[in-house]
């Protein structure tokens, strides 16, 4: 949770993302609190309106839940849940962009397969 | 928390016969923390102290929670304008050790919070036996912060608190004000020069163009509908068409805009262009900068035309004035 905020997305998505980034690395695990909007809001400078309108979203999408006066939890299931939603949202937030250079850079079909069977191993240890 | 809002309606201040604010219409509710953002001489420090009384209005009223503000202490009371300290100005406060100043701040503020006061000072290292005029600019800002924060008054106005302060004075300003917000739910209007730290700490943001509002606005909602284009230049134009485009460069081919999208509106699809988010900071210098670059007509009416989501009665007509 201690990424630097970039000016490159809205505040409050770059709140989910690390806070799912986190989840997804164990930092937080199920069954947990999580940081509070205020926490949230301190640590990064900003607003906590903002911070809890990402926390929100983590909600809305059943990542995190809420206990009544003591704070917000990640879901059990929360880990598979966010890797199967990032899935489907692959194309459209990575692949896609890959494409367009490589068409742009006139690469073809099966160079850019070829490229990606080469390099497959090496650019997949993280996860 | 208090539940009062800062209401002014057509406020007009003249100095002599220069206008400096031209008929403002701003509503401050409680519980937020709103950044004032303009230009030098926009009518930022004057829109400041004519909202709180520590300089008359020419017409037009202000009001908080449905009082008059004018010579009202009822009122007064929850109200806060912690002024800029300025080393050239020989009167009254800085001719005073920082330690009297504060005093005096304690006996006019009827929720002074000395403990905070007393921390703020250690934290900020302050030397409360120096004059305020022997203070560096910095310090001075740590006088007027710490005098906006131990009042704990309800509305809260900040004129450039963190001017002339370092990074790390400026981060630790930075929390106290959430730290102090999120406690008490107080209201804070800050003004800044210094935007892009701290264009994420304000839940709105008022833009004060020529002693008028060009924009009051959630700041993620304003900075949603903001977009930079740039690309081959007849693919920016066609891609905008219809659309009103701000400080648009030139270079070669290539053309770039900034672009505020309304509700409904959108880029064009189809073109080679590329589309980035635009921060407060440049979405300032889009919409008041100087128009040097443009060949596109209009972009001083459309400037005016902008405040589809500033306070009613605000928006077009009051040119002529």
């Amino acid at each position: 949770m201690n990424e630097f905020l970039s000016q490159e997305k809205s505040i409050y998505l770059q709140i989910a993302e690390m806070l799912e980034n986190d989840i997804l690395r164990d930092v937080l695990l199920e069954e947990e609190r999580v940081p509070s909007t205020n926490e949230l809001a301190k640590l990064y400078a900003i607003n906590p309106a903002t911070a809890a309108k990402g926390i929100n979203l983590l909600v809305d999408t059943g990542v995190l839940y809420k206990k009544r006066g003591i704070g917000m939890f990640v879901a059990s299931g929360a880990k598979k849940a966010i890797r199967s939603r990032r899935r489907d949202g692959f194309f459209t937030s990575c692949l896609s962009s890959v494409l367009e250079e490589a068409k742009r850079l006139n690469i073809s079909r099966s160079e850019l397969i070829s490229m990606i069977d080469s390099n497959y191993e090496r650019g997949t240890k993280e996860v | 928390m208090s539940t009062g809002k800062l209401i002014c309606n057509d406020l007009v201040k003249k100095y002599g016969k220069k206008e400096i604010l031209h008929g403002i219409d701003l509503e401050l509710e409680p519980d937020k923390i709103y950044g004032l953002i303009g230009r030098n001489g926009a009518g930022k420090t004057t829109l400041l102290s004519t909202l709180t009384a520590q300089s008359p209005v020419t017409s037009g009223t202000v009001t908080y929670n449905g009082m008059p503000v004018w010579e009202n202490q009822d009122a007064l009371d929850h109200i806060c304008f912690s002024r800029e300290l300025n080393p050239l100005i020989g009167w009254g406060a800085n001719s005073l050790k920082v330690k009297d100043y504060l005093k005096a701040a304690s006996l006019f503020f009827p929720n002074w919070d000395k403990r905070l006061a007393e921390r703020l000072i250690k934290d900020f290292e302050l030397e409360t036996k120096k004059k305020i005029c022997k203070l560096s600019k910095g310090m001075m800002s740590m006088v007027t912060i710490i005098i906006a924060l131990a009042s704990k008054a309800d509305m809260t106005f900040l004129d450039e608190p963190v001017a002339g302060l370092d990074v790390i004075a400026r981060d630790a300003f930075y929390k106290e004000l959430l730290s102090e917000y999120t406690e008490t739910g107080r209201t804070f209007l800050v003004s800044t020069h210094i935007i892009e730290e701290a264009e994420d700490l304000f839940e709105e943001t008022i833009f004060l163009n020529d002693g008028r509002i060009l924009l009051k606005e959630t700041t993620q909602t304003l900075l949603e509908r903001a977009v930079h284009i740039s690309g081959k230049e007849e693919d920016v134009d066609a891609a905008t068409a219809g659309l009103t485009v701000y400080h648009p460069e030139k270079l070669g081919r290539s053309k770039a805009v900034t672009v505020l999208l309304r509700e409904g509106q959108r880029i064009a699809d189809g073109y080679d262009l590329s589309s980035q988010p635009v921060n407060l900071q440049n979405l300032l210098i889009a919409l008041c900068g100087s128009d040097t670059h443009s060949d596109a007509p209009d972009v001083r009416r459309s400037t005016a035309e902008i405040p589809q989501n500033a306070p009613e009665g605000n928006s077009g007509d009051r040119k002529d004035r």
